[in-house]
């Protein structure tokens, strides 16, 4: 392990001997538990150069900059058994090719280590290496159609600048060979996606965008072949094979532009969805330790966890307590405080104390995985609008098919070749997709952007009907409020003295984890002099409260049996009990009791504020009493509150204010009111527990940070925006073009340029939502 | 001007060559981290 403990374990930490790390015969470190072909078969294939090697794909942890990449290399290359080894600075990613025979996987990554970065194994390797090659063979279409392009060019010119009579015939048709030459591997290969695309539509009986594109390029290549083959047939003896190169490499370099653009999106998930360790330790019952591959991880398991490392799976603290790091999952920047007793989640970060942990979820289980999951299924999702246009797209397509023929049956009798370009060129020019492109792109970068931050989109429509809502709901509890209790009021035995009661109520108080005991350890007033007393003896009724024997440290006096808890629990008559929800209570019977309340969210009434200045009206719906949630409301400046409300009722009300015409966003925390969100036009799940899977929310905010609704709602209204401009640019480019090229003012290559122009332009106004919220918002 | 006629084929055949050596390079992932080309100049060479 590199990354050495911060701080020294504190406390009830767990400190292994060193013997028990050990005792597991044979030791293996870290890295050997990949020493088995099984394990490096997950992330290894046999290389293609030499059946004896194998190609491995691993994360580099650690890269800053370009340099560090040729440092790995001169590493991995400098260990025996490695044969090549390619870096990527960009990608964060190695691949190594190695010989088993000489070396295993634990050589190389301690050649890594050494160099100072970290080696993972990258388990995604056959989805990246299938995207690699995608990537490389759009590249290697678009320059074929690049360097054809320009030799074309050449062989054109002199036809345009000869002076009749100037070029010999012979040489003529030289050119026009030679053009063609160039041309077919441009038909051949350059063109396979579209002539694919077409191909795969055409067979499940529709017209699809890639139809008319591809039309173009046959009848384009076809028209052109005659002329240089047949000079005398109907098409004349004109050749248009620099147009056509042209526009096929036009097309081809506007979609690797695109390509490249998303990638870059998905390579911020990608780095979200290789965070856990590779290795991680399991405690034995014999309470050794052993190393396992995190794959070999079973719920049930117990796993220690160093300090400077992430969790592998879901679990329950069982030993230690520590500061954990989950701002990738939740955005959250502040280090958390979890204790025995507390969750974790898998891919967040121990940052302080060595603790054991009880595995509750593993793989796909974890709430990790859901998340990663979620973003896939929310990224393969199709708004409303998207929808649309692909429906659109179809009676589109035949419009410009037949526009196309009308525009040729035009020209015809004037010109049959110059006709079927003008055909062509309505053909290219009108593929609508930058109109397809406009809705998904932006809602996807918008819906990164979010999930950076801590905010889940899990349907894209649902970015869309965020934008038209004018009423927000939250539901108090747990979104207004923290889950944290606060003591708001003490009461003490008239004759008794207040500081010595609230000393031992701390001191008992700090026996229990219960919500209200910590409420209680929490305040200052009730902590000030609680260390001056000892509690032995202490027992704790589940539901009821803590008794145990208090005595104050000095000995001044005898130890004194005390009681904290319910009014029940204490014996406090009724008569006493007001609204106090905790009791303290003596030999002599009732000593203190407690008000506790919810404490505010410290943001809330800036967000409140917030949302009322973009002109959304804020209502509270509670169950609490009336006057408590009247109090919350009036400090957050919200006027419309419904107190009392079980959840039918708050049913109810939603009901009521969308009979008003209203759309509303309803704020949860996702689990009680999960059909109340349902029955929303647009719901957040809120607060740490959401069970993410069944959640019915739209939106689910991981971190439980407020000020993130505000700003889901101002993106929402954002990409909103942005769609609307890509759909107007869009229309209004396919609108303007198909006459222009009708009326033959519009050359094939210009249509394919502008066409590629078009798609692009929509893809970069819809990237500018992948910007950080604030950062675009602001900006804006 | 005959010598058009050997030099027209000749540079057909150049471009093929061509569009096989960027397949060799774009195979061999030297488009994929630009910005790493740039730094090389500054590391130090192992071999003299």
């Amino acid at each position: 392990m590199q990354t050495a403990p911060l701080i020294e374990p504190v406390g009830t930490s767990v400190t292994a001997p060193a013997s028990a790390l050990r005792a597991a015969a044979p030791a293996l470190t870290e890295l050997e538990v990949l020493d088995d072909a099984v394990e490096w078969m997950a992330f290894s294939h046999t290389s293609p150069a030499n059946p004896k090697w194998l190609e491995s794909s691993v994360w580099i942890d650690g890269i800053t900059c370009a340099a560090c990449a040729t440092k790995i290399e001169q590493a991995l290359c400098a260990t025996p058994g490695v044969i090549r080894a390619d870096v990527s600075a960009a990608a964060h990613r190695a691949t190594v090719v190695w010989a088993p025979d000489h070396v295993k996987p634990s050589g190389w990554m301690q050649a890594v280590r050494r160099a100072g970065y970290r080696a993972l194994p990258g388990y995604d390797q056959a989805a990246v290496e299938l995207r690699r090659r995608a990537a490389r063979l759009a590249l290697w279409r678009t320059l074929v159609a690049g360097l054809c392009m320009m030799q074309v060019m050449m062989y054109a010119y002199p036809a345009y600048v000869a002076v009749p009579g100037d070029l010999s015939a012979e040489m003529e048709q030289l050119l026009r060979w030679a053009s063609w030459l160039l041309a077919l591997p441009v038909l051949l290969f350059s063109c396979g996606p579209f002539f694919r695309g077409a191909a795969r539509d055409l067979a499940r009986g529709r017209i699809g965008m890639e139809f008319p594109v591809a039309l173009g390029m046959l009848v384009t290549f076809a028209v052109s072949s005659a002329g240089t083959f047949d000079p005398g047939g109907v098409f004349g003896q004109e050749v248009y094979f620099d147009s056509f190169t042209m526009f096929v490499f036009f097309l081809l370099a506007g979609r690797w532009l695109e390509l490249r653009l998303r990638d870059r999106t998905a390579g911020a998930l990608e780095a979200l969805a290789n965070r856990l360790p590779a290795t991680v330790q399991r405690l034995l019952a014999d309470g050794t330790v052993e190393l396992v591959a995190l794959r070999r991880l079973r719920v049930g398991d117990t796993l220690r966890v160093r300090a400077g490392e992430a969790f592998g799976a879901d679990g329950l603290i069982l030993q230690g307590q520590t500061q954990v790091d989950q701002s990738l999952l939740t955005g959250e920047s502040h280090p958390l405080q979890r204790q025995a007793g507390d969750t974790v989640i898998g891919g967040s970060y121990n940052l302080l104390a060595n603790v054991d942990v009880l595995v509750q979820g593993v793989g796909a289980d974890t709430r990790f995985a859901c998340i990663v999951d979620l973003m896939h299924s929310a990224a393969s999702s199709r708004p409303r609008l998207a929808a649309l246009a692909d429906r659109l797209a179809g009676p589109f397509l035949v419009g410009v098919l037949l526009a196309a023929a009308a525009a040729c049956a035009y020209w015809w009798p004037i010109n049959p070749g110059h006709a079927v370009m003008v055909a062509v060129a309505v053909l290219i020019v009108t593929c609508p997709c930058a109109l397809a492109l406009a809705t998904p792109t932006a809602m996807l970068a918008s819906a990164g952007a979010l999930a950076r931050q801590g905010v889940l989109v899990r349907r894209l429509q649902a970015l869309e009907a965020l934008a038209e809502v004018d009423t927000v709901v939250f539901d108090k509890t747990g979104t207004l409020t923290t889950d944290q209790m606060r003591v708001s009021a003490v009461t003490v035995r008239p004759g008794a003295d207040p500081q010595v009661a609230m000393a031992m109520g701390a001191a008992i108080a700090e026996q229990s984890l219960h919500p209200l005991a910590r409420a209680i350890t929490r305040d200052a007033a009730c902590l000030a002099s609680a260390s001056a007393y000892r509690t032995s003896m202490a027992r704790e009724v589940v539901g009821q409260g803590v008794c145990a024997e208090v005595a104050p440290i000095d000995g001044s006096a005898a130890a004194s049996p005390l009681r904290l808890g319910s009014a029940t629990f204490c014996a406090v008559p009724p008569g006493l009990s007001g609204s106090a929800q905790v009791f303290l209570s003596d030999v002599h019977g009732w000593l203190a009791s407690y008000c506790v309340v919810q404490e505010l969210r410290p943001e809330a009434a800036s967000v409140v504020a917030q949302l009322q200045r973009s002109g959304l009206e804020v209502v509270m719906l509670s169950g609490d009493e009336t006057a408590a949630a009247q109090a919350v409301a009036e400090s957050l400046g919200i006027t419309r509150v419904y107190s009392l409300c079980s959840p039918e009722q708050k049913l109810d009300r939603l009901r009521s204010l969308q009979a008003d015409g209203r759309r509303v966003a309803m704020v949860g925390d996702g689990i009680n009111d999960a059909p109340v969100l349902a029955a929303a036009e647009v719901a957040f799940a809120f607060g740490q527990a959401v069970p993410l899977a069944q959640s019915y929310a739209d939106f689910v905010i991981l971190g439980g940070q407020l000020p993130l609704v505000a700003q889901a709602l101002e993106r929402s209204r954002s990409t909103m925006r942005v769609v609307r401009q890509n759909l107007a640019w869009a229309l209004a480019y396919n609108l303007s073009c198909i006459p222009l090229a009708a009326a033959g003012w519009l050359p094939a290559w210009l249509a394919g340029l502008g066409m590629a122009g078009s798609s692009l332009l929509v893809v970069l106004n819809a990237m500018r939502l992948a910007q950080p919220l604030a950062a675009f918002d602001r900006n804006r | 001007m005959e010598i058009l006629y050997l030099l027209i084929p000749l540079s057909v055949a150049l471009v093929f060559f061509f569009l096989v050596a960027l397949w060799w390079a774009i195979d061999r992932g030297q488009f994929e981290d630009i910005d790493r080309e740039g730094a090389r100049i500054l590391e130090e060479s192992e071999k003299g």
